[in-house]
């Protein structure tokens, strides 16, 4: 399956009646993408309304909380179109063509449920713990409509469906733009493959999805992957959106949509595809909250890596505390197919860093690449501007009670940053 | 904690859904549990069925408790 991307970045961001991009500034009306939204039948029932921001890089703004992150693309060949299960009609994507505004994202931010998490600082400190301060970010704040505190789940739907759909809308824009940057991705069936690369390593990558339910959620081609058994998926599938996140508590190591369209370890395979490797599919399973299911899951891994005859599996976790054990679980099970593993994750080590990293381990998980230290301490200063509400600051994940002190500052974990330990290796905490 | 009360001289019985966890950590007399949200109750069923449940597990981990056991050993229910 082979899939081009082609790239038109955009460096700023303009409100405006008309709808383009021109030299590299996406001029956009959010009246109109309100709109766009407001077509969706459960948006409409549960939004009251929605307002808009632009956040720059370098600019003194402190998003939260953050809800997701989505890239705005569109398919502009081949089958299918982006989200689909969600937002386009089921149809196998990953081929074709595909446009990417690259540079900026939609954020979608506001109350959730309770308590919600994830912070984006444009500047200071926190920036550097979070891709998403480099990018320009058109802020979808969300506020709930009367009477939703009963129906929480359906709510965050709504809010879900919402950034997919502005995300949709702006990538529309870029529909009939030359891209400023054209990459091809191909991967080939299994007889194909080892024809091709006879002397080269079959690696596949196992990407753990994050399904403890409660806001803790991941959707495949619009299926709540907590219902889903161990599968394969061409990693252009993932280019394309078919897999979209519902999950956002514990900022710091979940992965955003942003994250699923621009896996770094697809990304990664793909450069050493044909030269030091041959990548042959991505694996996705599941992280549940049931024994039996870690167990059915974690089976059907290691079964398809064997019937793949691969060499070697790249693992990456989503989360942290009880999925360890399902890595753990992955990563052995495989090793015992003959499969080499390495794993991603990251580390709950304690604020000193002195405490057991993961709640499971295995001598045969022998090779680990870390995406850092969550529970480590940072002061976040003050900023400008807050998009969004510092209400829940001192409740979430990291944060603790005084965690927003008098004067503005914040002080609390890594945790609360969107993205900031990422399992993927999206970020450069440690090894990249 | 399991560890530690056992140091004591007390007799532990860990009671959880995560079981290769309690393996790993050290326990010596595991009950597997529903599920980590609700590690001693289900609520997809009736509260008749559900009490009868959570009596069942208690049940088994008072058996556990006072059970010789040679190595770490889990209590299926």
């Amino acid at each position: 399956m082979k899939l081009e991307l082609g790239y038109i970045q955009i460096n700023d961001i303009q409100f405006s009646k008309e709808c383009k991009v021109e030299n590299s500034t996406l001029f956009v009306d959010p009246d109109a993408v309100k709109a766009f939204m407001y077509e969706d039948d459960d948006v409409k029932a549960w939004v009251k309304d929605f307002s808009f921001d632009v956040a720059k890089p370098g600019e003194s703004v402190r998003i939260t909380p953050v809800k997701d992150v989505i890239e705005p693309r569109v398919k502009v060949e081949g089958p299918g179109g982006v989200f689909p299960g969600v937002i386009s009609k089921v149809d196998t994507v990953g081929s074709g063509k595909t446009h990417v505004l690259r540079g900026m994202a939609v954020v979608t931010a506001g109350k959730i449920v309770g308590f919600q998490e994830g912070i984006i600082d444009m500047s200071g400190p926190g920036a550097d713990y979070t891709p998403f301060s480099k990018l320009n970010n058109f802020v979808v704040v969300a506020e709930p409509a009367e009477g939703y505190q009963d129906h929480k789940h359906e709510y965050e739907h709504a809010v879900r469906i919402a950034g997919l759909r502005a995300a949709t809308f702006i990538g529309e824009i870029g529909r009939n733009v030359t891209p400023d940057e054209t990459q091809e991705f191909e991967t080939l069936g299994i007889k194909e493959g080892i024809e091709k690369y006879p002397d080269l390593p079959r690696v596949a990558y196992v990407h753990m999805l994050q399904t403890q339910g409660l806001l803790h959620d991941t959707y495949v081609y619009g299926v709540d992957a907590k219902r889903t058994l161990t599968t394969i998926l061409n990693p252009t599938e993932t280019m394309d959106g078919a897999i979209i996140s519902g999950n956002c508590v514990s900022a710091c190591d979940k992965n955003t949509t942003y994250h699923h369209l621009n896996n770094p370890v697809v990304k990664a395979l793909f450069a050493a595809h044909g030269k030091t490797l041959n990548y042959v599919c991505n694996i996705i399973t599941n992280e549940n909250v049931y024994l039996a299911d870690k167990q059915r899951s974690s089976d059907w891994s290691a079964k398809l890596c064997r019937l793949l005859d691969l060499d070697g599996a790249i693992v990456s976790q989503e989360g942290f505390g009880n999925p360890d054990t399902d890595l753990i679980m992955n990563t052995k099970k495989i090793e015992l197919q003959g499969v080499k593993t390495t794993i991603i994750t990251d580390e709950y080590a304690g604020q000193d860093g002195k405490s057991q990293s993961l709640a499971d381990a295995d001598p045969l998980a022998d090779a680990v690449v870390t995406g850092g230290n969550a529970n480590e301490v940072i002061i976040l200063p003050k900023m400008d501007k807050v998009i969004g509400t510092l209400d829940y600051v001192d409740v979430i994940a990291g944060g603790h009670a005084g965690s927003l002190r008098p004067d503005g500052t914040i002080e609390a974990e890594l945790q609360v940053i969107t993205g900031a330990t990422n399992e993927m290796g999206f970020n450069c905490l440690s090894a990249r | 904690m399991v560890k530690e009360i056992e140091r004591a001289g007390i007799p532990v019985v860990h009671m959880c859904t995560v079981t290769p966890i309690s393996m790993t950590v050290g326990a010596n007399r595991i009950v597997p549990t529903i599920a980590i949200p609700h590690p001693l109750g289900n609520p997809a069923l009736s509260p008749e069925e559900e009490k009868a449940l959570r009596r069942k597990l208690v049940e088994r981990a008072l058996e556990a408790l006072t059970t010789e056991v040679e190595d770490q050993t889990i209590f299926e229910v």
